[in-house]
């Protein structure tokens, strides 16, 4: 997708267009409005006199509302309008805009102004693989609108068009015959209202409307307050102030509220084709965004626990207990051809439920949400036990039972060719790779802690804790490579270790299943050139036989993932490395404008000077946005024990000073304050990128506010 | 009694305590057509704790659809939320009980294979 395209979105429902405004979409090409997985306008363009319109520029007024400033003409070098467009448009069940012609000359003008309108009620999956529609379309004038329809059976979508102004309806458009005075202007509004999008319900009116503010400053007052409730960041390092607010912005932005959630939200994965529940993602996003907003964890666990498996079927690749990997609502979905109602193909996301609820009750002390989750936390330490053990012998594993739309790599390394041997020989299936060995270990250790603290059940307590001293032992022989002290990233049926280097072992670092005695070898391994690319880990190291610095998940850096990694080096005492990987991913964040992209490339970064990004379309995505977040957590050091916060931090050398003002938590709201050294002459040319790292103050207790 | 709808509300009354639901409470009403007829089934959840009835009465979920459809739930040859996209299904009310409700359906007979077909889960006994 280029870059220039448009893009605005209120949940699910959203519009990309060109920097006109104007949307005109093949089966192929992702613009249009959509809602609900399904695009319901698919044509959209504005002409005057039936002339196309120029694009002066675009002003995103917020993340649901845009303007577009529009001259006529055909895009010569010199242009003399004696008109000018303005078209603002906000999204919110369908969108509303506002069309405004602006004559600059002396007379009057009499124009035809023409929007031509129509869908193709694309399901989402069909705009990614180009496939054709099964049923039929309609389309009719009735009351003064423009209804588009489709149908299949008993599935039905509909997109209703009208106009304020009056103007002839037709079933290809609008055309409105406008008289605009002498330097006076024309206007009127369009609403273009996804009628019926899913579950059967009729819609008739767009969120936004010109005179109905009430609606409106909804949106806008639920960012301020986001805003606002968020704790407050100041450092003597400038660029982090734009990296934190950039990523509270786009977080707000990336909250998607199911229909069941009664108006709470929680992470979808990406903007805009991945608005939707994701196990995993929903789930380390709200990780992340703990100690920032915690009510985002809490809404991602009740609606996956309301969800979670309880059956198995082998087209969804649910069984009891799992946690969903994806939910989405378009035809293909209704039709089956799709497995995504929901699908629950993913192994991470089940244990990675427990290990949230554990965090979210350490931070918040929510036990109510603890006790009331007590069944559905039990099921998933139950699945990794019963459902995941595929072989047998004590560890997850991975292996489809839909073998036609179901994920063959269920970990969040999920391209075709990510698991591989140093050599680069791929492995069979089933699969199982190192972090989710090390997932398993802390859900069981954090499932313990929540058993015997708010379950009362001692007994399922020590039954964990011995299930996790037993994993751990077996993995730290299992996994371990001896000759280059690591850990494999899988071992396959045959139980042979896959043994290539991969970021992975970072994930092993957080989940606390690493020996001590490893640790550091594990540290080095991190942070060694093969692995560490001077702006972050890649995802598998330089020298391995399927490395390539522009390959999805064996080479790129991934924000994420060494958001994850940093808080696995602090776990086990290496502060410097931490903080290392955290001015990496943030000298980056700055050359993208403070919204790191999903991936960049893994080119080291004393060749390339600046991070080659990985062309993706979701921009922002989840946990890239999220990754920030986290880097201020292990740059500070925040760790709750307890009834208190305490900050240990070690900040990279070119923060002298880092306040995070008001964190939320058990203990109401306190500040954590850290100090770094910085290099008093790169300080006076204003360092744009952070250097060597130096240890912080001694720990300390959080300020009580 | 022997059809798969009549059959699934009796065993969900017998069970009586239902540990998946037990956060939730509410009140479900199915209202199913065949021929020109409509059955109605009435179900109250109180954390966890299930009766069923043949009331008619206001619920905070109303869910239509046809008997036929709603036996191939029970059955599990039907899956409840790909039947609700297609809108086969009308849930009106609170979705969040329907949501969790739709969980005590089967999933789809032959689902299992066998562990013996290296890889694959099990039914647990």
């Amino acid at each position: 997708m280029s870059d220039d395209l448009v893009k605005i979105l209120d949940g699910n429902t959203f519009v990309v267009s060109d920097p006109r405004g104007d949307i005109e979409a093949s089966m192929t090409d992702p613009t249009g409005l959509f809602s609900f997985d399904t695009r319901f306008l698919s044509r959209w363009v504005l002409t005057i006199d039936g002339e196309r319109l120029n694009a002066l520029s675009t002003d995103d007024l917020q993340y649901f509302e845009t303007r577009f400033f529009l001259v006529p003409g055909t895009g010569t070098v010199y242009i003399d309008a004696k008109l000018s467009v303005i078209r603002q448009r906000a999204v919110g069940d369908g969108f509303h805009e506002e069309l405004t012609i602006l004559n600059h000359d002396d007379k009057a003008v009499d124009l035809t102004v023409r929007v031509d309108a129509g869908s193709d009620f694309a399901d989402l999956f069909e705009v990614k693989d180009a496939l054709q529609k099964k049923g039929a379309y309609y389309c009719r004038v009735e009351d003064g609108r423009l209804v588009l329809g489709y149908e299949r059976e008993t599935f039905a979508r509909e997109t209703w068009i009208s106009a304020t102004t009056p103007c002839k309806v037709e079933e290809s458009g609008l055309t409105f015959k406008a008289h605009v005075e002498a330097h006076g202007e024309w206007t009127t509004d369009l609403h273009v209202v996804t009628a019926q999008a899913a579950w059967g319900e009729l819609r008739e009116e767009t969120k936004y409307e010109r005179h109905r503010k009430t609606a409106r400053p909804n949106q806008e007052r639920s960012l301020q307050k986001w805003l606002d409730d968020a704790p407050s960041l100041d450092s003597d390092w400038d660029w982090l102030k734009l990296v934190y607010q950039r990523s509270l912005v786009d977080l707000a932005a990336l909250r998607f509220s199911p229909r069941t959630s009664g108006g709470r939200s929680l992470p979808a994965a990406g903007l805009p084709w991945f608005m939707t529940m994701f196990g995993r993602d929903s789930i380390f996003t709200s990780l992340q965004a703990l100690p920032f907003a915690p009510e985002l964890a809490a809404t991602t666990l009740r609606e996956l626990g309301e969800r979670q498996g309880s059956r198995l079927d082998d087209f969804r690749d649910e069984d009891p207990g799992r946690i969903l990997h994806e939910m989405r609502y378009g035809e293909m979905t209704a039709f089956e051809e799709r497995p995504h109602s929901p699908y629950y193909g993913s192994v991470d996301a089940t244990p990675l439920f427990v290990v949230l609820l554990d965090e979210y009750e350490r931070w918040t002390g929510d036990a109510r949400l603890v006790r009331e989750l007590e069944f559905e936390a039990r099921a998933a330490l139950n699945w990794i036990d019963e459902y995941a053990d595929l072989q047998h012998n004590g560890y997850i594993w991975y292996k489809r039972r839909n073998e036609t739309t179901g994920l063959e790599n269920q970990c969040w390394k999920d391209s075709w060719d990510s698991i591989s041997f140093r050599d680069g020989t791929l492995p069979g299936f089933p699969r199982a790779t190192c972090e989710l060995q090390g997932y398993a270990y802390d859900a069981r250790m954090r499932g313990a802690r929540l058993a015997r603290r708010f379950w009362k059940d001692p007994a399922f307590a020590d039954k964990l804790e011995a299930q996790a001293a037993d994993l751990k032992r077996r993995f730290n022989r299992d996994y371990w490579v001896e000759d280059e002290g690591y850990y494999a990233i899988a071992l396959d049926t045959e139980g042979r270790k896959v043994d290539a280097l991969s970021s992975n072992i970072g994930h092993l670092l957080w989940s606390g299943i690493v020996d001590k005695s490893k640790a550091k070898s594990v540290a080095r391994h991190l942070m060694g050139s093969a692995l560490y690319s001077g702006w972050g880990v890649r995802t598998l190291a330089e020298g391995q036989g399927r490395y390539n610095p522009i390959g999805y998940h064996v080479g790129t850096v991934w924000p994420f993932d060494n958001s994850i990694i940093a808080w696995g080096l602090r776990r086990y005492g290496f502060k410097q490395e931490a903080a290392r990987i955290a001015a990496g991913i943030l000298d980056a964040a700055n050359f993208f404008d403070g919204r790191l992209p999903e991936a960049f490339g893994g080119y080291a970064r004393d060749v390339t000077k600046y991070p080659v990004q990985y062309p993706t379309s979701c921009s922002p995505q989840a946990w890239s946005t999220g990754a920030p977040l986290l880097l201020l957590r292990t740059m500070l050091g925040l760790e709750p024990i307890g009834e208190h916060l305490v900050v240990d931090p070690a900040l990279p050398r070119g923060i002298g000073r880092l306040e995070l003002l008001d964190i939320p938590g058990r203990w109401g709201r306190v500040d954590a304050f850290g100090r770094g050294r910085v290099d008093v002459e790169k300080r006076q040319r204003r360092q744009r990128q952070l250097g060597v790292i130096e240890d912080g103050k001694k720990a300390t207790k959080a300020k009580k506010k | 009694m022997s059809d798969p709808t009549s059959t699934f509300f009796a065993d969900l009354a017998a069970r009586g305590h239902v540990p998946m639901l037990g956060g939730t409470s509410g009140t479900l009403r199915f209202d199913l057509e065949h021929g020109r007829r409509v059955d109605h089934w009435y179900v109250t959840i109180h954390r966890g704790d299930v009766s069923v009835t043949r009331d008619r009465g206001d619920a905070d979920c109303v869910v239509a659809g046809s008997r036929e459809l709603f036996d191939r739930m029970a059955s599990g040859t039907a899956n409840s939320m790909a039947a609700a996209l297609r809108g086969l299904v009308k849930p009106a009310g609170d979705l969040r009980l329907i949501i969790q409700f739709q969980r005590l359906f089967p999933g789809p007979p032959g689902s299992v294979v066998e562990r013996t077909e290296a890889g694959y889960a099990r039914r647990p006994s």
